[in-house]
């Protein structure tokens, strides 16, 4: 029984490596850049779900459930706005410049939105305020337990990957998405706006990341500035495991880390769940250098 | 006798070092303080530098050191080792003549090898590793107590407060928590208790599901988790979460309210915590002026006793130069492992220092976590 707990503690980790590494594969599939700023963009997604969540208890009186959907939906906008910023900020103006530039920039964007959280908010760990979220058990099974909020987390994770494939496979900004992807130069020539197409990616990237935010806010309840660091780093090699660029391919990332680390901890030690972890990731690397299901974003426009 | 003589050479050098120290700063006496203004530890490092900063103003506001006004310069290692050794090399360069830090035994460690060989009076207020005074450093002291000395304190509260049987003990890592881990596992064996149950998580974890799921099958009566306290916060809540049963206990670096608000209250109550008394419980006249004070000015109390021993630390250092008249580090020194016999202070009479630097006696005592989330003084405690 102690086996079942510890793969839905597995599937539990893995759907948060794989919200977040969403975001670092949409990315990377369009413009091929690694967007280290990513892991700060989720964390930003936490405290401004803080905020959001005393400001709306505040104005209604009471903590309840249902002020989650409007925070849920402001934060993965606000974070939208700031990934749409950055980018014109501090990425556009480097698109010419080479791959190095770039990843630069986006390491000071991530020391920036970090420095700013911390000044902010203050180095201490927040508490999200109580009463948002139903705690409790969903489902017991001798000693096995599943709680509500392990599988909203799930459902999210799964209801974002599959809302985000079919946009990118089925509508037309998808297609000009992939076009962009494939070839910047002659997508401009078929009349696509570029600079729209790709400030769209940084859109939906970084929102997806504020959307993460807040799920991870609330089921661990407190955080500190050091959130985006500690999933951020994670989440991208989930999204190399599984294939960069590629979306399925963060999900299966996700959760085969998430697993693995689980099970590592749970069996052997935390202390060497990093080793078996990366040894196994070095190991598929080998064998897959694109990953597991390796880049697909661009195929078959 | 080469030992001697390399000593000697040593000191001289050190007092050369102090000379030209205090040649660039007319009038001053310089003091250091380093600790974790950033990090994890943030919270503890800013208490530290809330302690120091007011007892330096209220010392120059009085007059000074000996006449001379005191200046402060604060350094942040984050808590991280590499970085302190950085920053201990450049309170050296500022030519302090003492030093107040760091917070967290790894961070405590690289410094002292630095001040030892410049020669400059080190105290840390809060790293309780047992290793830390074991190097024969002659300057380096500490007014916390011993990492073994809580050990035995928390297993004898195993024993014959919970009467226990088997036991778990879990640390995160680090110098500090794995120090006092394996000083409890020693003292709890010794004991006759089973200590069933011995591993670690690392320091940046969120997610501890997984062990803690491999501890709910252990069937133990009590865990010692000996790491800080936004981690225990987070196993307090984890491990409700998953429905365990078991009595946690935390060392003291748990003792911070803040876990409270991250466990959330149902889940910390009924928790023990084996630590130095709390600075509301510090019933000395010293404490509470202190207390009183640094609420004047910050608007609220210090959170942790560590604070408190922070402010212990520059109070001994400022008592060792009035005493002595000197502010030369091996005056200090020896007059605080020969001369320094019961004193006042905010934690209690400081009975001295011996030949290690360690603090002698010890004050811990266990608390428990209330309905309302308040850590109180527990009603029973293991035999002295």
């Amino acid at each position: 029984m102690q086996f079942l707990q510890q793969i839905i503690n597995g599937m539990t980790i893995g759907s948060f490596y794989a919200l977040v590494a969403l975001g670092y594969t949409m990315v990377y599939g369009v413009l091929k850049m690694i967007n280290f700023a990513h892991g700060d963009l989720f964390m930003w997604g936490a405290f401004l779900a803080f905020t959001g969540l005393h400001v709306a208890g505040s104005l209604t009186g009471q903590a309840q459930p249902w002020l989650l959907g409007p925070v849920f939906i402001a934060v993965t906008l606000v974070v939208a706005g700031i990934g749409v910023l950055v980018e014109r900020v501090a990425y556009r103006p480097l698109r010419s410049a080479g791959r190095l530039a770039p990843i630069i920039s986006a390491l000071g964007v991530a020391f920036i939105l970090e420095s700013l959280a911390r000044n902010i908010y203050g180095p201490r760990w927040l508490s999200m305020p109580q009463g948002f979220v139903p705690s409790g058990v969903l489902m017991t099974y001798q000693d096995v337990r599943l709680s509500a909020l392990q599988l909203a987390v799930l459902l999210i994770a799964f209801v974002l990957m599959a809302g985000l494939y079919v946009f990118v496979q089925r509508t037309r900004t998808g297609v000009a998405m992939r076009a962009v992807a494939l070839d910047p130069l002659t997508a401009r020539l078929m009349g696509i706006d570029v600079d729209r197409i790709i400030a769209t990616v940084f859109l939906i990237g970084p929102g997806l990341g504020g959307a993460a935010g807040m799920t991870v806010g609330l089921y661990y309840g407190s955080f500190d500035f050091t959130l985006g660091w500690t999933f951020g780093l994670k989440a991208f090699i989930a999204a190399i495991l599984g294939g960069i660029g590629n979306i399925p391919g963060a999900m299966v990332g996700g959760m085969l880390l998430g697993l693995i680390e689980t099970l590592a901890s749970g069996y052997l030690s935390p202390q060497w769940k990093d080793v078996i972890a990366y040894v196994i990731l070095i190991l598929i690397l080998m064998f897959r250098p694109t990953g597991l299901l390796g880049e697909r974003i661009a195929e078959k426009v | 006798m080469s030992k001697r003589l390399v000593m000697s050479i040593l000191i001289v050098f050190s007092m050369l070092g102090g000379l030209v120290g205090c040649g660039g700063s007319k009038g001053t006496i310089k003091i250091g303080l380093q600790g974790p203004m950033t990090g994890d530890y943030a919270y503890e490092g800013q208490g530290f530098r809330n302690a120091v900063e007011l007892l330096v103003e209220q010392t120059n506001a009085a007059g000074g050191i000996n006449g001379k006004k005191v200046e402060l310069i604060v350094e942040d290692d984050a808590g991280d080792p590499t970085q302190s050794a950085l920053v201990a090399q450049r309170l050296v360069d500022a030519g302090v003549v003492a030093v107040i830090g760091a917070y967290n035994s790894t961070a405590t460690e690289p410094a002292s090898e630095i001040y030892n060989e410049a020669g400059i009076l080190h105290i840390t207020p809060s790293s309780t590793a047992v290793r830390l005074t074991q190097k024969g450093f002659k300057r380096f002291f500490r007014v916390c107590f011993l990492d073994d000395r809580q050990g035995l304190f928390a297993a004898k509260f195993m024993k014959e407060v919970l009467n226990a049987k088997n036991v778990g003990i879990l640390h995160d890592n680090s110098t500090y928590a794995q120090g006092l881990a394996e000083e409890t596992r020693t003292y709890a064996e010794q004991m006759g208790l089973n200590v069933a149950f011995y591993d670690a998580i690392n320091p940046n974890d969120k997610d501890f599901s997984p062990i803690l799921t491999r501890i709910g099958a252990a069937n133990l009566d009590a865990v010692y988790f000996t790491g800080y306290h936004s981690q225990a916060g987070l196993l307090l809540k984890q491990s409700a979460e998953l429905g365990l049963k078991v009595q946690w206990i935390g060392g003291n670096a748990a003792n911070n309210p803040v876990m409270v608000e991250i466990a959330g209250v149902q889940n910390a109550k009924g928790m023990f915590v084996t630590t130095e008394p709390l600075p509301q419980d510090l019933n000395y006249p010293e404490a509470k002026k202190f207390i009183a004070d640094y609420k004047a000015k910050y608007g609220e109390e210090p959170a942790s006793v560590w604070t408190i021993m922070a402010a212990e630390a520059f109070n001994v250092i400022r008592y060792a130069m009035e005493q002595t008249k000197s502010t030369d580090p091996a005056v200090l020194a020896d007059y605080l492992h020969n001369q320094f016999k019961n004193v006042n202070g905010l934690t209690g009479p400081i009975l001295g220092f011996d030949e290690k630097g360690d603090r002698l006696g010890t004050i811990h005592v266990a608390y428990v976590i209330d309905e309302n989330g308040n850590f109180v003084l527990y009603d029973k405690q293991p035999s002295p």
